[in-house]
């Protein structure tokens, strides 16, 4: 469903990520781990069109996407979040959740100008349809205000759902559980869970919470300064020497 | 009194379309007042050379100002706002000199007289009663949602597939087709037009007035736009002192009141059937 290849980003001096290959299935949860600076944003932002690639491709359903805008790609079918949290903070939780859906709706500016029938069934149905994702995250209480008000974890919920609403094919998370505790952690995973079942989508997860991955991943790839340097289940990698060495440090100065 | 009014709500058009554009897209245009002159010159040309009815050239004119925000916004609206900013500055001041210019055509720093009087108090209020439902019902449907949201954050409006450039575009067009259909009632009014009228000054007053509303609000736009459009010539009688307290005051807002003086406030028809169905059950109280 989606195929990199020999993903190469350089900025300056620094390799960000060096010859990056992987794929994703239908209905696969792929996790990105390393430590920081490694890269794993970087890839992020290649396959969604944030940065453009030095060398190399990208594939969605046997197309190419590696030199689309942004936009083209999502309305391809290909949402992702962000690290550092970007909702609107103009706009309501709900509104947030209702422009994810904006540019593929039905009515055009003459309608929306004049206010056409049609234009207010759709914003009516649009309503109704964001107020399920908003349940669906367990934020329909804060439907009204803006999303610079709601906890740390509300807020990272709010953009998966907003994500979720452009009806992607494949979702990409950026350290989804990162500045959230125990029981956030927790709940977090089992919403991942449910949107992988209830929505047959594949998730393509960037993490440092071992036991996020552990609970989610398929398959994880491994990335050091920029390279891949191990791929397999989280059982393989766990006992995998370059893992461990890059994670804990060489065993030679020991 | 009355032509103080009607100076005011032409000058509204100005503001309405400055609103639209900075409130939706954050982007700021000191050329916008120079989108009236060319819906008064081409639409007063179109009049005077051709002899064509009203509609015509006023259709005229709202069609020329939109093919000039379309040249200048293609190749600026990719860059930054601050960009964006400096080119309508210097767009603005080219119109000028153009029509100081090209003096056999628009009559030059003479300015253009004899335009057909097409417009009276009544066509004003009504377009601008109708302008301002319009920009109402576009801020609340999907566009004004994209729009506040590629405002905010554009990397995440891309990524939810939102197309930043052509939305932006979208809204500098607008918004320059209101600003110049009140620069052709502005034409059809006075009959007269002179290129100075329009200056780069006129645009950084409506800016002003969209700030002293409040950026976020329609209301704020409106209300603000009237009230500092009239309160010079209200303040005639204190002659010298005028812009003394002209300036006070938007200061005092701008000091006290960042947000401007309405916020995120909007009026709405609902409220005024609350304030209504209350004032009529208390009526029914009493009796």
């Amino acid at each position: 469903m989606l195929k990199i290849e020999n993903l190469t980003k350089h900025f300056g001096g620094i390799k960000a990520v060096q010859n990056f290959d992987m794929q994703v299935s239908e209905q696969e949860i792929v996790g990105i781990i390393g430590p920081n600076g490694a890269g794993k944003s970087t890839i992020l932002n290649l396959i969604s069109g944030v940065t453009k690639t030095d060398t190399g491709h990208v594939y969605f359903e046997n197309k190419e996407i590696t030199r689309l805008n942004q936009y083209q790609i999502s309305r391809m079918g290909l949402a992702r979040t962000f690290q550092n949290i970007r909702l609107f903070k103009g706009l309501s939780c709900i509104e947030n959740i209702k422009v994810a859906r904006d540019c593929r709706i039905s009515y055009n500016l003459i309608e929306a100008l004049l206010s056409f029938p049609k234009a207010l069934k759709t914003e009516k149905n649009m309503e109704k349809e964001s107020l399920k994702f908003l349940k669906l995250v367990g934020l329909e209480k804060h439907n009204d205000i803006k999303p610079g008000n709601l906890p740390y974890g509300l807020q990272r919920k709010l953009e998966i759902a907003r994500a979720l609403f452009t009806q992607p094919k494949i979702l990409l998370l950026d350290e989804p559980a990162a500045g959230l505790n125990t029981a956030e952690v927790i709940d977090l995973v089992r919403l991942i869970n449910q949107i992988f079942h209830e929505f047959k989508i594949s998730i393509v997860l960037i993490e440092h919470k071992m036991e996020v991955i552990n609970e989610l991943c398929d398959v994880v790839y491994v990335l050091n300064f920029g390279n891949t340097i191990a791929k397999g289940t989280y059982n393989e990698i766990q006992s995998n020497k370059d893992v461990l060495e890059a994670y804990l440090g060489g065993g030679d100065n020991a | 009194m009355n032509s103080i009014i009607v100076f005011a709500l032409i000058n509204m058009f100005g503001v309405l379309g400055t609103f639209l554009l900075t409130a939706l897209t954050g982007h700021l245009s000191f050329g916008q007042a120079s989108f009236m002159s060319i819906g008064a010159y081409v639409s007063g040309l179109l009049a005077l050379k051709w002899g064509l009815p009203f509609p015509i050239s006023l259709l005229g004119g709202l069609i020329a100002a939109a093919m000039s925000a379309l040249l200048i916004g293609l190749p600026t609206l990719k860059l930054h706002k601050y960009f964006f900013a400096l080119i309508t500055f210097g767009f603005g001041t080219a119109v000028a000199a153009l029509l100081n210019h090209f003096t056999n055509i628009t009559g030059g720093a003479m300015g253009l007289s004899n335009i057909p009087c097409k417009t009276n108090f009544l066509l004003v209020v009504i377009s601008i009663i109708i302008t301002i439902g319009l920009i109402r019902n576009f801020v609340k449907s999907n566009y004004g949602r994209m729009c506040i949201a590629l405002r905010n954050d554009e990397i995440a409006s891309e990524a939810i597939g939102i197309n930043v450039y052509k939305t932006k575009l979208l809204v500098f067009v607008l918004s320059a087709i209101i600003t110049s259909y009140g620069g052709v009632l502005y034409g059809s009014f006075v009959t007269y037009v002179e290129p100075g009228m329009f200056g780069w000054t006129k645009s950084t007053e409506w800016v002003i007035y969209v700030f002293v509303g409040g950026v976020n609000s329609l209301t704020g736009a409106v209300v603000a736009g009237f009230i500092l459009n009239i309160l010079p010539e209200l303040l005639r009688f204190v002659s010298n002192w005028r812009i003394f307290i002209y300036s006070l005051f938007i200061l005092i807002i701008f000091n006290f009141r960042p947000e401007g003086l309405f916020g995120e406030y909007e009026i709405s028809f609902s409220m005024f059937n609350n304030v209504y169905k209350n004032l009529f059950s208390k009526l029914n109280h009493r009796n």
